[in-house]
Parts: C-alpha cells; sequence; structure tokens
C-alpha cells in the first residue's frame, strides 16, 4: 500500500496557501502528521479523502490517480473529520446501518455482523440504540470511528481525533487505532506531539502547506543527537537569552524559574546542559527553522 | 444597549447581500405589477383599462398589502432568525455573558430585524409611485397620489401586521430554536385568514370575521364591499369600530405574546423540547483502556447500479421518515386537513343550500390552496434534504462514502415524492371523512386515487425537480425556498405581460375538468402531454441538478461551474441529451400546432381583431337585410370523434320596403358553405372575419323570399385542438354555430378606453329604449322576428337527442338513432341541442308532458324540479296568460358546459352542477330550494323572453331577467312562505351591491340597463318584489297580465321598458308613485337605521316601544356618487347635538315600514314572531314612533326585511 502525493498546492479564496507544492510519500502502518493550528494538516487530509480538489498537483493511491478516480479510492478509504454532526434523532445503529449501505454493503445479515463487531470494538455496543447527537464527545469519537472501519478500509484518515478528549478516552482511543494501523495505512494528524510519540511509525512535520521533516520518530530524534541544550533562568532574562541563543522552547517550574532549550551544535555556553532530544524538540527545531526562512 | 444592539443588527444586515436581494425582488415585482395595472405591456397583451384609478388609496391598499402578504414568508428567516443564529453559531455563550438585559436583547434582537423587514416592505409602496413615471404609462388611470394613503396602509395595516406575525414567529423560533417552525406559524395564520375568508361569502358572517381577521382586511372591507367606483377614486381607507377592534385585538394579542416570551426567556441555552425526558439515562463509562483485538467479518461489497438503486430507494425511507417526523410537515398535514374540513362547510353553497358531497367536489374543495400547501412543502423540503449532510455537519463522513452522487439525490428526490403522495392521501382521507359526516356513502375510491396519484401526482413531482435544481444551486436553503416562491408565483403573472402560452410557462397545462356526466371528456391526452413535456424538462433539471451537486468542501460558483463542465459525460450527459431532446421536441410540436398549422390567437390579437371588426365592417350595420323566417336543419353529431356535420335551410323573407340585391353571411371557424336557390355572386369573402358578401342576379322583391341552404361541419380533432363543441356525452351547442345573415355588434369592443386606443369613439353597450331602428330586433336575434323551426338530429346509439319542437319521429340506423323534432308554432331564432346517455322521468301537469332527461344518480331532486313546473304552470297560466306549448323538457348538461340553466322553446338545458345535486333542507329557513327556484325562473322564461320578447335596447333584459326572477320569487314564496324570500332577497340585496362595485363603465337604472347581471337579476328581483309589497301583488300581476297582451308575440318594432313602466306607473297610486321614479327611473339607495330604542311594560300588561330611527335617501349617478338634491336643488339635513357631521337626504315623503319582533321557541327551533309590522308615512330623516304591542318584544327593525336597497342592512334592526 502506497500513498504519494506529488506538488500538491492549493490557495484558499482568502488568499491563505494551504498547500503549498506538497510532496508525501506514505506506506502501510501509522503516519502522524504534526502541526501547529492552520499548517493544513485538514487540508491536505480532505484534499486526500477527497472532499476537496486541489488548485494542482496529484495524488495516486496503490498506482491509482485518485484525484480522477475518486470511487476507488472512497471504496478503501475510512476518514474521520477533526469535526462531525450526525442526523439528529437516530441511534447508533441506524446511523451505522445508513452508513453501512452508503459503503456499499447490500447483505442485510452482513450488515448486522459488522455493525455489532465496530460497536463492540469501539465500546458502544451498550448504547447503540441511543441517539448519537446526545453522545458524549468521546462517544462521538469512538462513534466515528465505528463507521470508520465498516468497509474494512485499507487507507484511514483520522484528522486531530484527540483534542477535546480526557485522558481515558484519548488513551482508549489511541489504541483502538493502533490496533487498526498495524494491517492498514493510517495518517492521523495532531498537534499534540505525545500522540505521534506513541502510536506511529512514521511522522511528518507539516507548516504553511509544506512538509518540514519526515521520517520514523528515532531516526527524527537521533537527527538532533548532541545539539539540544538546556539551563534554567529567570523570567527576566528570558528576551536576552532569547536574543543570544537559537531558543527552540521554554516553560516555567513551579518556583518561577524558566526552563529554556536551545538548538546548537557546540555548547552555547557553560550554563547549558546537553539534552537528550525529545520528538517536541524535533516539532519546534522544524517550526522555528520555518519561521526564520520566512 | 438597546440601541448599540439595534444599530449593531441593522448594520449587519445592511452589508449583507440578501437584504438587497429580497428587497430587490419585492420593488422589481412590484414596480411591474403597478406598472402592468398602468399599461406598459399594453403593446405585449391587451390593454389595460379601468373607470377607476389604479393608485386609488383602496386599490393601493389591496396591491400593498397583497404583496406584503409574501414577506411573510420572509419573516422566520429575519425576525425569527435574529436570536436563532446567536444559538446556531454558538454565540450565545459568550453573548449571554455580557452586561445587557433580557429586555434589551430581545427588544434589540426583534425591533432591529422588524425594522429590516419593514424597509423591505416599504419599497413595495416606493416601487407603485415610482411606477407612475415609467414610460408608456396611461395616464387616465392615474388619481392624484396620496401621502396620507401610504400612511394609512403602512400604519393601519402592514407595519401592525408585520409587527404580529414577526411577534408570534419569534417568540416560536426563539423557543424551539427553530426556524422550520416559524415557518408553520405564518402558514397557519396565513391559514386562518383564509379560512375566514371563506365564510364571508355569506353576508351574516361578515361582522365577526371582520374583528378575527388577522390581517384585517375582512375589518376593511366591512366597509368598503359595497364601494362604487366613484367611492373607490375618491375616499381614503375608513378606521371605524370593527377596524379598530380587530387592530387592537391583534396587537394585544401579539403583545401580550411578547411579554409571555418575556418572562419565558431567560439567558439559559438549551432550546424548549418535547417528549425527550423519557430517554434521559445515566450513563457512565467502563473498560478504560482496554486493549481489544479487530477482528471484522468479512463483507461483500456491492457497487453495482442494481445495489445503488436499492440503497436509494432504504435511504429515501429514512429521508421520509425524517420528513413525516417533521414538525412542519406534521402541522401542515393537520392545517391542510382543518382547511379542508371548514371549506367543505361552505363550499358549494347557493343560497344557503350545499350539495351532496359527490367525489368531484371533494376532490375540487383542496382546490389550489391546498396545491399550494404541497408545493410550499415541496419546496422547503427539497432545500432541508438537500443541505441536510451540511447542515447537520455529517456531510464530511457521507460525502467520502462511494455511493455516486446520483443515489443521494435519487433518495432526496424520492423521499419527497412519497411525501406528496401522503399529503395528496390526506385529500382522500378527508374528503371520505367529509362524506361520511353527511352520510352520504357513494365513496369513489377508485376516483379519488385516479384523479389525485393518476393526473394530479405529476405535477407536483415536475415541481420537485425544479426545487432540488434551485435549491442545489444556493447554499441556504430559506433562500432557496423564498426564489422557488417567488418564480412559482410569479409565473402566474407572465401572462400580464403577454406570455400567454403554455408552452412557455413552467409546468403550465390544457387543464382538465371533470363531470359526472362527461368524466374528464377528451381533456387529459393533451394535459398529460403538456404533463410530460415538463417531465422531460425536469429530468434535464435532474441531470443538471446532479452536476451541481456539492460534494465535499463548498466551492465559490466559478469552482462549480468549473466541475459542472467536467461532471457532464457518461450518462449524466446523455440523460440531459435525451431529455432535452425529447422537451424540445415536445415543445416544437405543441409551437408548431398552436402557432404555425393554426394560428395562434392571442388576447391582444383578439382586442384587435375586435376593432378591425368595427372599423372593416360597421358600416352594414344597418344594412337592410331580408329576415329568416322558417329554419331547418339536420345535424349529426359524432359523441365518439367529438364531430358535427350539419345542413340546414333559412327562408330569408324581405320584409323591408325595398328590393335587396345583397346578403350578408357571418359564420364561424367551422367549414361553412352557404348557396342560395336563386342565382348569385360571392362579391366579397372575407376569411378572417368568416364575413362574405352575396350579389343576387335577381334583386329580391319587397315581400319576397328566397331559400338558402348551408352545410357545415367542423375541422378534425387532434389531441392538440378541439376543433368542435361535440364533446362525449353530454352535448350541449345552440344556434349561434350556425350562419346569421349581416353585421352583428356583440363583438365590438365595449370599453371605451380600449376603443380610444384604436381610435373608435367611445360607444353604449346598448341603444335608447326609444332608438326607432335599434326596436326592429329583438335583443337575442338581429336577423329573425318569429320562426318555424324543424329538426333532424342523429346522434350516438346510446344516447338521446333533443332539440326544440315536438317528437315527430324516432328511429335507429346503422347503429345510431335519429329524432325529428317540429315546432308546432312559431318562435323564437335561439334554440339549442343535447346529446347524452340519458334516463329520463315524465309527469303530467294537465295536458302539458313534463320530461326530465338527466344522468343516473342524479335523482336527488327530480321531484322539487317536477313540483316546480307544475307550480309554476298553475302560478303564471292563472296570472299572465296560458303556456304556449303542450311540454317543459329538462335536461340535464354536464357542468363543464356552464353553471347555468337556459329556456329555449318547450326545452330547458341545465346544468348539473347547479340544483341536480342540491342537497335541500326543508327545515332549514335560511336555505332556499334553488333547485325549485331555478326551475321556476326558467318555465317563467317561456313568458318572459318566449312570449314577450324586449327590443335591443337599453332595459330589454329587464322584461325577461327581472319578471323572470319576480315570477319565480312568488312561486316560491306561495310554496314555502315568506321565510325563504328572506334569505333569498338578503342574498340578491348582496350580489346587487357587490355588483355595482365591479361595474366597470356605469350603473344604469333597471329600467336602463345594458343586460348587467346585477341589475336585471339581483336589483330587478328586490324591485318587483318590493313592488308588490306595495301596490299588491294582484294589482302587480293584473298590469303584467294586460302588457303580455298588448305585446305577447308581436312584430317589429318590438316593446321596451317604457312601456312596461308606462302601464305600471298608471296602476300606482299617486302616493307611491315615487317608488316607480326610485326603482325604475332612477339609482335610489336608502340609508336606514335604528338610532335608539326602549320599552317598557305598561300596566293593562302590555308593551310600549319607543323607536328614534333614521330615514335618508339618496341617488347615485352612473359612477356611484351619492347625490343628496332633487332636480329642484333640495335637500333635507339633520345633525345631532355633538355631531360634527349630520346627515343629508333627498325630499322624502315615503312609506317605511317599521316591525316589532320577538323571538319564539317553537320545538327548539328559534322562530321570529311578528308582534307589528306596518308601513308609516315618513318625511324626515330623524323619527319617533311610539307603538303598544301585546308581548314583550325583543326585536325592532325601520325596513326590517331589506325591502328597500340601503348599503348597510345590518343596523335596520336593533335587539332590546
Amino acid at each position: 500500500m502506497n500513498l504519494k502525493i506529488t506538488n500538491l498546492s492549493k490557495t484558499y479564496k482568502n488568499g491563505v496557501k494551504a498547500l503549498d507544492n506538497l510532496n508525501l510519500e506514505i506506506g502501510t502502518g501509522m503516519f502522524g502528521l504534526l502541526g501547529p493550528n492552520g499548517a493544513g494538516k485538514s487540508s491536505l487530509m480532505r484534499t486526500i479523502a477527497t472532499l476537496q480538489k486541489p488548485d494542482s498537483g496529484s495524488i495516486e493511491f496503490d498506482g491509482a490517480d485518485i484525484l480522477q478516480d475518486q470511487m476507488s479510492l472512497r471504496k478503501v478509504l475510512g476518514y474521520l473529520p477533526q469535526e462531525f454532526g450526525v442526523y439528529p434523532n437516530m441511534s447508533a445503529e441506524s446511523l451505522l446501518d445508513y452508513f453501512a449501505q452508503l459503503k456499499g454493503i447490500s447483505s442485510k445479515k452482513e450488515r448486522q455482523e459488522i455493525i455489532k463487531q465496530v460497536l463492540e470494538v469501539t465500546n458502544l455496543y451498550e448504547v447503540r440504540m441511543k441517539f448519537v447527537n446526545g453522545y458524549s464527545g468521546g462517544m462521538k469519537q469512538r462513534f466515528g470511528i465505528a463507521q470508520l472501519l465498516l468497509n474494512n478500509p485499507k487507507l484511514i484518515i483520522v484528522d486531530e481525533p484527540t483534542s477535546g478528549l480526557d485522558p481515558a478516552e484519548r488513551h482508549r482511543f489511541l489504541n483502538v487505532l493502533r490496533e487498526i494501523g498495524t494491517n492498514h495505512t493510517v495518517i492521523f494528524s495532531t498537534h499534540i506531539v505525545d500522540d505521534v510519540k506513541e502510536l506511529c511509525n512514521e511522522v511528518a512535520i507539516l507548516n504553511g502547506g509544506k512538509i518540514l521533516t519526515k521520517g520514523t520518530p528515532t531516526a527524527v530524534i537521533a537527527a538532533l543527537q548532541g545539539t539540544i541544550w538546556t539551563k534554567v533562568i529567570d523570567r527576566e532574562s528570558l528576551e536576552e537569552n532569547e536574543k543570544k541563543f537559537n531558543v527552540i522552547s521554554s516553560n516555567y517550574n513551579q518556583d518561577n524559574t524558566l526552563n529554556i532549550r536551545v538548538q546548537s551544535t557546540e555548547q552555547p555556553d557553560e550554563a547549558f546542559v546537553m539534552a537528550a532530544p525529545q520528538l517536541e524538540d524535533v516539532y519546534f527545531v522544524a517550526l522555528k527553522k520555518d519561521t526564520v526562512l520566512c | 444597549m438597546l440601541g448599540t444592539i439595534f444599530t449593531f443588527e441593522v448594520k449587519r444586515w445592511l452589508t449583507n447581500p440578501s437584504f438587497y436581494i429580497y428587497a430587490g425582488l419585492f420593488f422589481i415585482f412590484s414596480l411591474l405589477m403597478m406598472g402592468g395595472a398602468l399599461g406598459i405591456f399594453d403593446g405585449l397583451t391587451v390593454t389595460a383599462s379601468s373607470n377607476t384609478f389604479v393608485n386609488s388609496p383602496i386599490a393601493l391598499n389591496g396591491l400593498i398589502n397583497g404583496l406584503s402578504t409574501f414577506t411573510y414568508f420572509l419573516v422566520p428567516t429575519i425576525i425569527g432568525a435574529s436570536i436563532y443564529k446567536d444559538f446556531k453559531y454558538n454565540m450565545h455563550t459568550i453573548l449571554f455573558s455580557y452586561p445587557f438585559t433580557k429586555m434589551d436583547y430581545l427588544l434589540g434582537k426583534f425591533l432591529s430585524s422588524l425594522f429590516i423587514v419593514i424597509l423591505i416592505v416599504a419599497t413595495i409602496g416606493v416601487a407603485t409611485y415610482l411606477a407612475s413615471f415609467l414610460p408608456g404609462i396611461n395616464q387616465d388611470l392615474l388619481g392624484s397620489y396620496s401621502i396620507v394613503a401610504y400612511l394609512q396602509i403602512y400604519c393601519i395595516f402592514v407595519i401592525p401586521n408585520l409587527f404580529f406575525y414577526g411577534v408570534i414567529v419569534f417568540a416560536i423560533v426563539t423557543i424551539s430554536r427553530n426556524i422550520s417552525v416559524g415557518f408553520i406559524a405564518v402558514i397557519v395564520l396565513l391559514f386562518i385568514d383564509g379560512v375566514i375568508g371563506g365564510y364571508t361569502r355569506d353576508a351574516d358572517n361578515r361582522y365577526l370575521a371582520g374583528i378575527l381577521d388577522p390581517s384585517g382586511s375582512e375589518a376593511l372591507s366591512y366597509y368598503t364591499q359595497y364601494w362604487t367606483a366613484s367611492e373607490k377614486n375618491a375616499n381614503l381607507l375608513p378606521f371605524e369600530s370593527v377596524m379598530i377592534y380587530n387592530r387592537l385585538l391583534w396587537l394585544g394579542v401579539a403583545v401580550v405574546i411578547f411579554i409571555l416570551l418575556y418572562r419565558y426567556f431567560s439567558f439559559t441555552q438549551t432550546a424548549l423540547t418535547f417528549g425527550k425526558s423519557k430517554n434521559v439515562e445515566r450513563v457512565t463509562k467502563n473498560n478504560f483502556g482496554g486493549i481489544t483485538r479487530i477482528k471484522l467479518p468479512n463483507t461483500t461489497f456491492d457497487y453495482s447500479t442494481k445495489n445503488n438503486l436499492k440503497t436509494a430507494w432504504n435511504l429515501s425511507n429514512i429521508d421520509f421518515v425524517f420528513i413525516v417526523k417533521n414538525w412542519v410537515f406534521i402541522s401542515i398535514v393537520i392545517v391542510g386537513l382543518l382547511f379542508i374540513l371548514l371549506t367543505s362547510l361552505t363550499s358549494g353553497v347557493i343560497f344557503g343550500t350545499s350539495t351532496y358531497p359527490t367525489t368531484w367536489q371533494m376532490l375540487e374543495i383542496p382546490g389550489s390552496t391546498f396545491g399550494l400547501f404541497i408545493n410550499l412543502l415541496t419546496f422547503l423540503f427539497a432545500g432541508i434534504l438537500t443541505h441536510h449532510g451540511a447542515t447537520t455537519r455529517m456531510n464530511h463522513l457521507v460525502d467520502v462514502t462511494p455511493t455516486p452522487n446520483w443515489v443521494f439525490l435519487v433518495s432526496k428526490f424520492l423521499a419527497v415524492v412519497k411525501m406528496q403522495i401522503v399529503l395528496l392521501a390526506v385529500i382522500l382521507i378527508a374528503g371520505v371523512a367529509i362524506q361520511t359526516y353527511h352520510g352520504y356513502f357513494n365513496f369513489e375510491i377508485g376516483h379519488y386515487l385516479y384523479e389525485l396519484y393518476f393526473i394530479k401526482l405529476i405535477n407536483f413531482i415536475i415541481w420537485a425537480f425544479l426545487a432540488f435544481f434551485i435549491q442545489t444551486l444556493f447554499k441556504n436553503y430559506l433562500l432557496g425556498f423564498f426564489v422557488l416562491l417567488v418564480l412559482s408565483i410569479g409565473l402566474a403573472y407572465l401572462p400580464a405581460i403577454g406570455v400567454e402560452q403554455a408552452v412557455f410557462r413552467f409546468n403550465s397545462d390544457s387543464g382538465f375538468q371533470y363531470s359526472d356526466m362527461n368524466g374528464y371528456g377528451s381533456s387529459l391526452p393533451l394535459y398529460f402531454l403538456y404533463k410530460g413535456y415538463w417531465f422531460m424538462l425536469g429530468l434535464a433539471l435532474f441531470g443538471l441538478t446532479l452536476l451541481f451537486w456539492t460534494r465535499g468542501m463548498g466551492q465559490k460558483a466559478s469552482a462549480r461551474l468549473k466541475d459542472a463542465k467536467d461532471r457532464f459525460n457518461g450518462k449524466k450527459a446523455l440523460l440531459i441529451r435525451l431529455s432535452l431532446i425529447g422537451f424540445l421536441g415536445l415543445g416544437a410540436t405543441f409551437y408548431y400546432q398552436n402557432n404555425i398549422l393554426h394560428e395562434y390567437e392571442s388576447n391582444l390579437d383578439n382586442e384587435k381583431a375586435q376593432a378591425n371588426w368595427e372599423k372593416k365592417y360597421k358600416k352594414y350595420q344597418n344594412f337592410i337585410q331580408p329576415r329568416i323566417t322558417a329554419i331547418n336543419v339536420d345535424i349529426a353529431l359524432y359523441p365518439e370523434k367529438r364531430d358535427f356535420v350539419a345542413s340546414g335551410t333559412y327562408i330569408l323573407k324581405n320584409k323591408s320596403k325595398q328590393a335587396i340585391d345583397s346578403i350578408l353571411i357571418n359564420y364561424n371557424d367551422f367549414k361553412t358553405e352557404v348557396k342560395f336557390a336563386v342565382a348569385s355572386k360571392l362579391v366579397s369573402k372575407d376569411s378572417v372575419f368568416n364575413f362574405d358578401i352575396y350579389k343576387l342576379d335577381k334583386p329580391l322583391a319587397v315581400g319576397d323570399s328566397i331559400v338558402m341552404n348551408f352545410e357545415i361541419k367542423n375541422e378534425p380533432n387532434s389531441i392538440f385542438r378541439s376543433n368542435s363543441p361535440v364533446i362525449g356525452n353530454g352535448t350541449f351547442i345552440n344556434n349561434s354555430i350556425f350562419p346569421s345573415i349581416g353585421y352583428s355588434d356583440k363583438s365590438e369592443l365595449t370599453d371605451d378606453d380600449v376603443r380610444k386606443t384604436y381610435g373608435l369613439k367611445p360607444k353604449e353597450r346598448m341603444a335608447n329604449p326609444t332608438d326607432s331602428i335599434a326596436r326592429m330586433n329583438t335583443y337575442i336575434s338581429n336577423d329573425a322576428d318569429w320562426v318555424q323551426f324543424e329538426t333532424t338530429i342523429s346522434t350516438a346509439g346510446d344516447q338521446i337527442a333533443i332539440a326544440p319542437g315536438y317528437l315527430q319521429k324516432q328511429w335507429k340506423k346503422d347503429g345510431r338513432n335519429y329524432f325529428h323534432y317540429k315546432m308546432d308554432q312559431k318562435m323564437l331564432n335561439f334554440y339549442a341541442y343535447n346529446s347524452a346517455n340519458y334516463v329520463f322521468k315524465k309527469d303530467q301537469w294537465k295536458n302539458v308532458a313534463i320530461e326530465i332527461y338527466y344522468q343516473e344518480g342524479h335523482e336527488y331532486n327530480l321531484d322539487r324540479m317536477i313540483s316546480a313546473v307544475k307550480k309554476s304552470l298553475d302560478y303564471y297560466t292563472t296570472n299572465f296568460s296560458p303556456y304556449q306549448h303542450k311540454q317543459v323538457r329538462i335536461i340535464e348538461y354536464p357542468k363543464t358546459l356552464g353553471q347555468f340553466a337556459q329556456s329555449y322553446a318547450n326545452t330547458i338545458p341545465f346544468s348539473e352542477g347547479i340544483g341536480f345535486i342540491a342537497a335541500v333542507d326543508d327545515e332549514d329557513q335560511d336555505a332556499v330550494d334553488y333547485p325549485f327556484s331555478v326551475t321556476s325562473h326558467e318555465i317563467a322564461h317561456q313568458w318572459w323572453a318566449h312570449q314577450v320578447i324586449g327590443a335591443n335596447v337599453q332595459g330589454a333584459t329587464m322584461l325577461s331577467e327581472s319578471l323572470s326572477e319576480y315570477s319565480s320569487l312568488k312561486v316560491l314564496e306561495h310554496q314555502y312562505g315568506k321565510s325563504q324570500m328572506r334569505k333569498f332577497l338578503k342574498d340578491a340585496l348582496d350580489k346587487y351591491l357587490q355588483g355595482r362595485t365591479r361595474e366597470r363603465k356605469k350603473e344604469q337604472p333597471l329600467m336602463y340597463n345594458e343586460s348587467q347581471q346585477y341589475i336585471h337579476y339581483n336589483k330587478g328581483s328586490l324591485v318587483f318584489y318590493a313592488l308588490s309589497d306595495f301596490i299588491g301583488e294582484k294589482k302587480l300581476n293584473g298590469v303584467l297580465k294586460a302588457y303580455l297582451q298588448k305585446v305577447a308575440f308581436q312584430d317589429a318594432p318590438y316593446t321596451n321598458s317604457i312601456e312596461l313602466v308606462t302601464m305600471l306607473k298608471e296602476a300606482t297610486p299617486d302616493s307611491l308613485k315615487y317608488t316607480i321614479k326610485d326603482m325604475f327611473e332612477t339609482i335610489t339607495l336608502y340609508d336606514n337605521n335604528i338610532s335608539n330604542v326602549t320599552s317598557k311594560k305598561l300596566k293593562n300588561g302590555k308593551y310600549q316601544v319607543d323607536i328614534q330611527f333614521n330615514v335618508a335617501k339618496y341617488r347615485s349617478d352612473d359612477q356611484g356618487a351619492r347625490i343628496f338634491k332633487d332636480s329642484n336643488g333640495k335637500t333635507i339635513t339633520y345633525k345631532k347635538k355633538g355631531d360634527e357631521i349630520g346627515l343629508s337626504s333627498l325630499p322624502i315623503n315615503d312609506f317605511i315600514e317599521i316591525g316589532i319582533f320577538k323571538q319564539d321557541e317553537v320545538k327548539d327551533k328559534k322562530i321570529e314572531k311578528q308582534l307589528h309590522l306596518k308601513k308609516y308615512r315618513i318625511s324626515k330623516i330623524d323619527n319617533k314612533l311610539s307603538i303598544i304591542v301585546d308581548e314583550k318584544p325583543t326585536e325592532v327593525g325601520v325596513d326590517p326585511f331589506n325591502k328597500l336597497i340601503d348599503t348597510n342592512s345590518d343596523d335596520n334592526r336593533r335587539k332590546l
């Protein structure tokens, strides 16, 4: 299974360049797409999911041009948008039956079987007769996974599924996703670095419609080995440090001092201690570079 | 804070393009309507004309209020949405934490959005004013614009109504957070309006309707219903008690609703919902973080078209359930059902008597209103379903499934069609319920199903095609809904700008009609051809809808257009191409048939032709011509093919005092050939006007006769065109299909404004009674006096054919029936043919045979009709003169050909719609037995028309129609007593007063009437009945008898109204001579009322009643202006202390009836008992009387039975 994106560009009416000559190749497994809000993650995912047409570029899935032949992709696609609603006053069971029909399962018996299965997987079986529009956020996201599984998809696209979930829900959600990801291609976008850290075989960092970094988590972290330095400073001296050093992140300690992390091939000064690079560092480094370039 | 919210909201709207779309639509629509009324389209369609100003206050009120009704549909989207959108965009969570009060918020939102709607309706008023500056308007139709009128219209009606509608919708949408529910409110209110409007047909209900009508229009018409042309032009809108009560009532209701809303409303964040509570259950989570192995069962996927179709069907059921559970739908079904049930109570009622609830009537009751309901729901749900995914934000889940677009469209389309099917079923259920309620069990379910689903459904389906197309183009379904509404209403106005042909007007057709006698006749094939034509367009629209179907993210218009181009391929392209080919092919065929094969005559063409006819041939009007003295026609009717062939002979006699060398033949569009038995030449042939001139080789000498032969048949009928008046069952044709002699002025233009555009001089509709040339003709024929008549008719083997005369012979040949009729004495040149599969009933009165030929199943009133024939013959032969025939035949004909009965010599064709199915209630004093009275009227014509026939001058129809009305009233009175008179006369008064408001030219006094129905029927019956009351029935009948003896069967010059009125005057005592002048010679009205009344019990147990009452009388000119001065310039006045305006009257010395009544109960029925009834001579306006009666009175009246003509008859009586 292979998804190949070539020279993809999209500019919106208001002038925002959501995708900027983007190139990307994705194979089997979990693919994490990391980027800040407004980076173009959703635009990219919607474009792959055939909901939106790019201005230029091409997308191929297993050799088929999905911008031309959308149906062939839709047959193998499972998509969970960042935000969705459902027809009101319909139970999970009847909505899933509705989706199962849309996904081409003609036999009623088969529909019933698979619906039962996906409800169990997502732990919604107990509440299958309840109206989905009355579900809590986590249940609704699980319902989103349930509908996505109905056509046994090869390509799964989930757009920021964990935002807004409580820790337990998030955990459970990621487990289910991981389970699916073993045999399928799962593209998973998030702005939460931890999500990716825990799950993904491969990760790309996206900003301003461009891929900044791409690789396995281990590889991208390894690339920063020996270049991340940390120091504790006063709040007052932050600006000074930022001027002097390439500060990639800073965060408060409880005593109101700050931890700053700096990227540098050499030790910036004696007060800095070398730190083991984190995926987060990769993310910030990538964004920082991108900003400087602009 | 209120001001801030207000300005913020108003600014927001003023920067929103939809505001300008709405305002622009109303502006343009109003401009065109007003411009059209003022004649800007005169070159495209018929000339606009009116005897009243198009911009008079009352006319402007009608136009502006009519158009502003459509703004009610904007109320949910503007006023309703004002708070709703805060919820929709989750603004309320932020807004509600701001420091403003509930009142600020509610009022600010409401007033600002109300203000926006008022701005939109203001464009209507501006447009009606600006229209007067358009080029090409007819200045004669324009009076002066009055700013006060505009203020009245907006302040009394438009703005209060918007306020009322606005408050209700605002409250409902705020509480329910559902704009659709706002729509329901609007529809329910409009429905109430409609139902109340239906009840005003009966004058007795108008006061109550005036108070209850939410729009206030019935309150206004309570005062303006009888306004004449002059009053319409001169008067501002009244603002009197009923209107004030009405406005206060509804404003009060609105304010109360607003206060309730204020008290209910809190800045909480949940909407009011119903019936949810039972689903509430505590949900807890379990099984946290567990790892499950996912093993999905193997499923088979089927992406075939067959499975897609199945999916479409299944999905349509889900969408259908969604519609059916929707409150908009449920409410409209309930409202629609109520509408049908309530309408059924008033529809089809004539003189207080209803008809049996036959199935065709049940199918007619829902009428266009229910059709409108179905269309509204179609427009609405097409939009809601099209955008269902987007509004619920489920579209991205749905759009990525491998289901092609057409499956979604088909499923939503099917859901809407299923909804239409259910709505049509409502008609069936309501119809059967009404029939059951009335104990009528002939349900004809097959007929219901046939009409509703076979004939009508396709009409709504075609609308659904358009609805989906439009709704797909618009993102906002409410905007789409509004556009569809404007389109569907605007289509009705296309003929007003000259687009008349159905082929150019979306979803127009040739219509269909049903009658018990002839079923749907031949109307259906062409109807279906038209529907097929529009269905083709619908299919093309369906294809286009697919091209523009939104999938995924919304796009800008240019991108959608590009997408549509990209999608134009494969089956979609084939569908669009094929259906467009079918559409254009059929359209071209229609066009060819209606415009090339047969020249299309637009209304404008007809108008021009009328003008040209007059210009070209008027010179022959008084050209001396021989007269028809004998007629012998041989006519064959072919009901199966709807053809006829006739050949006939006229004997033409030169009755003039000079030789005649040219004969002018006037004929129809039928193939007509004319030959004379003597040598002649065709010297002028005009195939446009069908007017030929023959020159006789040897002039026809004075007193000599010649034979004229003619042959006539119709062009073959086709599916596109009917060229013959013959129908499958129930043919009714008269002698106008045959050639006539000389010029006829019947088809001249009569409207002086229109005549002016064609350079023709103004003309009178009829000649002066003393015009000696006009008096040489009767008013029904200008080429014959009395004729000998003989005819042979043949028809289909299962039909009976009838014509005037007596059956001489009847035979069968080649499976066809032949009848030979011959009249044994002279009769008018006025005869008809009827043919149908009749059954008949026979009876006898003395030596006169009575026969009724009727449709099987219509037996209900045959005995009443026979009894009416007998009673009438009794009365007329006793009081007037002998009956000239030996037979009376009543012959039923289909209601599709008319709703009247017509008297020919010994033969009376009688529509199935007026009497055969009447359900007469003998117990009900307020219900006239009209099968009886109509029969009686037609029998009376055997005297008043067939014995006495007026000359072709003003007042002629008084001698036939008014006298027949009088005669039948007397028969009815002798049969049923005075109680039936009250309803009949009250109805006649109402119809007369209504009729004169619609007069287009001029109102004439009764004896000079120009065949004006409201005068010769309605005023005529009032006047003659009053005269018989004044001088006595015997005396009046004596005059009529003497008049008959003098003029019956006379030859030219024919009698006129002056001759009768002179005799009446002679018979009237001097003290009453003024009645002749008032009732016959002038237009005179009274304004009588009781101003005060008290009663007290006397010591002897009797009661003294003190009555104060006003009597005033005035004349009216021909435009309805009131005149209070007599010919000597005298007038009398009376001014009560404290009144600003006094009363005026003509000088009077009149007899006015004063009555005192008591309500009695006899067998649970209220019966009015007369304690006192006497005419008093009255000579001043204010009068006092003291009368002693034996029992305790309950009601007092001046002219209590409305024998005198009075525009306000309600104030003639007063309860004690």
